[in-house]
């Protein structure tokens, strides 16, 4: 999941040279409208066993939010990164009183969903088959995006754009549609992320702050604006986190971190720097 | 921008409206006008839903003793802050005390800010009676012998009473233990109190694994993959904010509740996010000191229960009993402070000392401050069940102990004190 919101991230930072803050907020809301879309449902009449899309439609239907903040953040693109840093932060924030108000300060849990698909036993370890269903998904959504970008017309604007702004806009690439579409697209890797984790959790008003940090380790270890850096970077902060947790657990963050100044040191741009979003 | 006549009109009859409140709570006019008290409450993050608990109880406390004509004659009149970082915390402290010239201040539930909070409520000479926020570490040093400060139980009275029914109820029925625990004094010294009590009932245990998430983590899943590996008979864990059901829920997707005990010894503090569909029978859950379904429940705690489950569709929780208590225990000091000074309203230092000892009926029966200032109440802990009427667990048979029980006495460190006991 930590892939999606860095994607995200990603995608925005590599077209429009936005470094997006609130693409952790995108998450929480997407948990948060997850719970709501599927309570909904179930109320409605929905099999359980169907309780997936409901949560995907959720965080679709959140795409809706992408246009309007990509027109108030229109107005800071050719200023300074800390202009950048300023309003996206402050969407954080805002975003955070604004989950509070509509769903409160205690935690919101999605009711009796995580087992509708059973358990399985993988090497002794008993695992709920809809944990295997996100990692289905995580790698499903990796290979569209790749798919997207490389071949269709849609993927080359956005390449094209990446590479040279202005080249783009001068072959009559209509950048506001573009840069509109891209941040939709960021919001819903967002979303989309918050809403597939929310059975396994319960979202709370803070969780953004908490992934943006995450998101941040893997754009650095895997290279800002590089699409595959987000998905290797993702992996590697995962796998770092589990193996510190069953080894020696006070290390967990510090391991990241080790791996993130190892990267800077070494490879400043990070992993995958250079190569096309 | 001009201003028209009527909007100029409007804006000097607000000012001086402003202007006339502000004289009315001048310091001059405080001994007849209404008592004011500070109260800091978490507004937002993980503590949230425990800082408006205990607003809830302050709120509830004190409207009833305005009803009934107020302490000594003057109303209650509360100034509400929120309680964030300690920092930040410590200004609006100051605020309280400086600018809104508060008599007392209530609340504070994070030991982070309790520990910021004890020698500013001494150097500002402002009465603080916290809800909580009181772990061993750092306490002894930084509010060592307060003036001011009156504190809450020792968080560790927790631990150490579901560790002591741990060792009553399933002493030889496990060996292998693991230990998950928010990472911060509090998780730490819960569980080295739960290690030095098995050794004290001599329970040997085997530790096969001690995790440290950070407080407020909403996945588990790398934390309980570890579990799984570890395979422990018996899982204890002191979480007790909204990352309590997230753990549990993990850990029951991993088929960890089948065959492993758990000690939950503070999630009854987020008692309702416990759904029945992931929290298992069987299970020790601690819920601090006021249990909301006690059957032995005074009348003032069930109308409590009453009011709160009405007005805000919830079951109360502890943190708004000990909101209750300092508010009732602020009255009871007033007033037994003002029988030596002829029935007039006392002198701060009197109303302190007046504290001191000082006894009041809690939601969850009677309470009291030591004269060291720490709070002495009764803990509720039990035996989890699914027999209830509502989708989360609750306990029974009930066990109750009190503070003279499971918390260490003043002037003795908690290890020592246990290691004194005779068991």
């Amino acid at each position: 999941m930590l892939f999606l919101v860095a994607a995200g991230l990603q995608l925005v930072f590599g077209v429009q040279r936005i470094l997006n803050l609130a693409c952790g907020s995108f998450y929480a809301l997407g948990a948060y409208t997850g719970v709501s879309a599927v309570t909904w449902a179930l109320g409605h009449g929905l099999p359980a066993s169907l309780f997936v899309l409901a949560l995907l439609a959720g965080g679709l239907a959140l795409a809706v939010i992408g246009p309007p903040l990509e027109r108030l953040l229109s107005r800071i693109y050719d200023r300074d990164e800390s202009f950048q840093l300023l309003l996206t932060f402050a969407l954080v924030l805002m975003l955070e009183d604004v989950m509070r108000f509509v769903w409160g300060s205690a935690p919101v849990q999605l009711r009796g969903a995580y087992l509708v698909y059973g358990q399985v036993t993988v090497a002794g370890s008993t695992v709920p088959v809809y944990n295997l269903l996100v990692i289905a998904a995580g790698g499903a959504i990796a290979l569209g995006m790749g798919l997207l970008l490389t071949r269709t017309r849609f993927g080359r604007i956005v390449r094209a754009t990446a590479e040279n702004r202005e080249m783009a806009a001068a072959l009559g690439v209509d950048m506001r549609r573009v840069y509109r579409r891209v941040f939709t697209l960021g919001v819903v890797l967002g979303t989309v992320g918050g809403a597939l984790v929310i059975p396994a959790t319960a979202a709370v008003s803070e969780m953004a702050i908490e992934v943006i940090v995450e998101a941040f380790a893997v754009v650095v270890i895997g290279g800002l604006g590089s699409m595959r850096g987000a998905a290797v970077g993702a992996l590697i902060v995962g796998l770092l986190k589990a193996g510190a947790i069953a080894t020696w657990p006070e290390v967990e963050m510090l391991a990241i971190y080790v791996v993130v100044i190892g990267v800077l040191v070494l490879r400043p741009a990070g992993l995958f720097a250079g190569a096309t979003p | 921008m001009r201003t028209t006549r009527r909007q100029f009109l409007a804006l000097t009859v607000g000012a001086t409206a402003a202007a006339s409140t502000r004289l009315h709570v001048a310091p001059a006019f405080a001994q007849s006008g209404p008592v004011r008290l500070g109260v800091l409450a978490a507004k937002a993050g993980v503590l949230a839903p425990v800082g408006e608990s205990g607003l809830r109880g302050v709120q509830w406390a004190t409207d009833r003793i305005n009803a009934a004509g107020g302490i000594l004659g003057r109303r209650i009149e509360l100034v509400i802050e929120e309680e964030s970082s300690p920092k930040d915390t410590v200004e609006r402290f100051r605020k309280l005390a400086l600018h809104d010239k508060v008599d007392a201040v209530t609340g504070a539930i994070s030991t982070g800010v309790g520990l910021a909070l004890g020698p500013v409520a001494e150097e500002m000479k402002t009465i603080w009676l916290a809800w909580d926020a009181t772990t061993q570490k750092g306490v002894e040093e930084t509010i060592a012998r307060p003036k001011y400060s009156f504190r809450s139980t020792d968080n560790e009275c927790e631990a150490v009473m579901a560790s002591i029914l741990t060792a009553r109820q399933w002493k030889g029925k496990f060996k292998t233990v693991a230990g998950i625990n928010p990472d911060y004094s509090y998780g730490r010294d819960n569980w080295a109190a739960f290690l030095a009590i098995m050794k004290k009932y001599g329970i040997e245990v085997q530790v096969v694994s001690e995790l440290w998430p950070k407080l407020g983590a909403t996945d588990f899943t790398a934390h309980v993959a570890a579990l799984g590996q570890a395979r422990p008979d018996l899982i204890f864990s002191c979480h007790w904010a909204g990352d309590t059901p997230i753990f549990m829920k993990q850990a029951h997707g991993a088929g960890l509740t089948k065959s492993t005990r758990f000690v939950l010894t503070t999630g009854g503090g987020v008692h309702e996010s416990l759904k029945k569909e992931f929290t298992p029978e069987g299970a020790i859950l601690g819920y601090n000191t006021f249990y909301f379904e006690y059957a032995r429940m005074s009348a003032l705690g069930k109308e409590f229960v009453r009011w709160h489950a009405e007005k805000f569709k919830e079951w109360p929780n502890y943190e708004s009993d000990h909101g209750y208590f300092t508010i009732v225990a602020y009255k009871a000091a007033v007033e037994r402070a003002a029988k030596a000074a002829a029935g007039k309203w006392p002198a701060q230092d009197a109303i302190i000392q007046a504290l001191e000892g000082v006894e009041a009926e809690s939601l969850s029966g009677p309470r009291r401050y030591r004269e060291d200032h720490i709070m002495e109440a009764t803990f509720f802990q039990g035996t989890t069940t699914h027999k209830n009427k509502h989708d989360f667990v609750t306990i029974d048979p009930v066990e109750t102990m009190t503070t003279k029980q499971i918390q260490k006495p003043s002037g003795v460190g908690l290890y020592d004190w246990i290691n004194g006991w005779k068991v």
